[in-house]
């Protein structure tokens, strides 16, 4: 059925939602962790999301090259440390504390992560929305004839 | 639409595959033959929603949002499947009534 690679469009789109969510929550979660295996405080992470085109799933069928070309999917392909500098915070007693007294925390910004999550929700919301439709829209062409 | 070709999926004889070859070009399913292979669909995607349902609530790895999808597909397939069905037996009983 064609309303299947509308569907999967939106399914790859809240599934990229989805782990934005999940990298958003891990940067809020460490917005204080000062210690990771990699040594140094948490670093921010990125998600990058991808145009992915849709392969057909029940069989290539015959749509002509503009439809293929309409059908984009998308997709987390990677995700990315922030680069910004740590916030440095005096704190002499702190463990991880450097030579100076001074403790790099994450750089991670409380405020603007709320702001990510907020447009996160949002976005998932919209292509609920979307899959309401697509699911009105199936239902309407059943309606024919009847 | 070609009524008398209903009978096949109804009563599935032997020759129901060879029916492809009786009926019309060669190469070409014949109505129950497609009838036959979208219910096996319909079917497939159910069982996929069924199995979606399971793996979600055993605590697998699918996502919630990917259950409610296959599960919204198999619900589409099966209204359009009750809607073929539909037009069927009403085509049926318009040649039931027919005056002889």
């Amino acid at each position: 059925m064609d309303f299947t690679g509308t569907l999967a469009i939106s399914g790859s789109a809240l599934s990229a939602e989805r782990l934005r969510l999940d990298v958003i929550a891990s940067n809020l979660a460490n917005a204080s962790t000062t210690r990771t295996p990699e040594g140094g405080p948490y670093r921010r992470r990125n998600v990058v999301f991808e145009a992915e085109p849709l392969e057909g799933e029940f069989g290539e069928t015959l749509a002509s090259l503009t439809e293929q070309g309409a059908r984009q999917g998308v997709a987390v392909t990677d995700v990315v440390e922030d680069h910004a500098p740590p916030r440095m915070v005096f704190d002499p007693n702190h463990p991880d504390a450097n030579a100076d007294g001074y403790v790099a925390y994450p750089n991670v910004d409380a405020m603007s992560e709320t702001i990510d999550l907020m447009a996160a929700t949002r976005a998932y919301e919209a292509n609920v929305q979307v899959v309401n439709a697509t699911r009105q829209m199936a239902q309407a062409a059943l309606g024919i004839g009847g | 639409m070609d009524v008398t070709r209903i009978g096949i999926p109804a009563a599935p004889t032997p020759d129901a595959a060879a029916g492809s070859s009786a009926g019309g070009a060669p190469g070409q399913a014949s109505f129950g033959q497609v009838l036959k292979d979208s219910l096996a669909q319909v079917n497939h995607l159910q069982h996929e929603a069924d199995g979606a349902i399971h793996e979600l609530a055993s605590g697998g790895t699918a996502t919630l949002h990917d259950t409610m999808l296959t599960i919204e597909k198999a619900e589409l397939s099966f209204r359009l499947m009750m809607q073929v069905r539909n037009k069927i037996v009403e085509a049926y009983q318009e040649v039931l009534r027919m005056q002889v």
